[in-house]
């Protein structure tokens, strides 16, 4: 049974429940290492709000971010997706399981057809 | 690997019986009581007011004694087409833990009813309106107040 309690979990989805995060996270994951400017380059809204959303990716352990020198750079986090992938293949074994029973119970309550 | 779709578990199913009795086979307690739980759990209704803004809590009690309890709020009730509500399991002191939403549609189709569930795993309903509207300002405050 899923555990009840997990903040790690609700920072992900948290952070992967905005479409601009997201766009991030894809572009990153195709993408290896980008500079924060390329990061930002797509997206019509100012630095500081996607400095916001790099914090929030970076708290829910999706990417990681390293400075050289002038440049600031950030990457996506190999396994940043186990943690919801996890949770995911749970919840559809709970549903599939749930979903098997509905069925043979609606079989059970429903007239057969006649033949005609 | 890099779709919105991977927040979001899609099951679907064609069943052989009508859209008006599946869609009972989650509204009634007594008809929830026949499937909701695995082997080995005891399921009992807390609440279940199958109407939009309406409770639901449905306990699974094992053998021994434990308790395993999900529950939520109903957002859509459109009988016998669609379900929508939020999730949430509990754990041992009653605290909900992270909040999904859980959609189940129940479309004719030949042979019987093409049943979708669907869960999304945003965190909050906020979060998932804010997803739906797409980027706002009320998004940045939260995500300012979270950050």
């Amino acid at each position: 049974m899923p555990a009840a309690r997990a903040p790690h979990l609700d920072g992900l989805f948290g952070a992967l429940a905005d479409p601009t995060r997201r766009a991030i996270v894809e572009r990153l994951l195709v993408e290896g290492e980008l500079s924060v400017g390329d990061v930002a380059a797509p997206f019509a809204i100012s630095g500081p709000a996607i400095t916001r959303h790099l914090q929030v990716l970076e708290q829910a352990g999706l990417i990681e971010r390293r400075v050289e020198r002038q440049w600031r750079f950030v990457r996506a986090r190999a396994d940043a997706l186990a943690p919801a992938e996890g949770w995911l293949s749970r919840q559809r074994r709970h549903w599939t399981a749930a979903l098997d029973r509905l069925e043979a119970f609606a079989a059970a309550q429903t007239p057969r057809r006649k033949k005609s | 690997m890099s779709e919105a779709s991977d927040t979001t578990l899609r099951l679907e199913r064609l069943i052989a019986s009508p859209p008006e009795i599946l869609f009972a086979l989650w509204t009634k307690p007594a008809h929830l009581l026949r499937w909701w739980a695995p082997e080995g759990y005891e399921p009992l209704v807390d609440c279940l007011e199958p109407t939009p803004g309406g409770r639901w809590r449905i306990i699974m009690r094992r053998a021994d004694g434990g308790e395993l309890a999900t529950s939520g709020i109903y957002r859509i009730v459109e009988p016998p087409r669609r379900l929508a509500f939020t999730w949430a399991w509990e754990d041992a002191s009653g605290v909900r833990g992270h909040e999904s939403e859980v959609m189940v549609s129940f479309e004719p189709a030949p042979g019987g009813t093409r049943l979708v569930l669907m869960q999304s795993r945003f965190e909050s309903s906020q979060a998932r309106d804010n997803h739906r509207n797409g980027w706002s300002a009320a998004l940045d405050r939260q995500t300012g107040i979270a950050g």
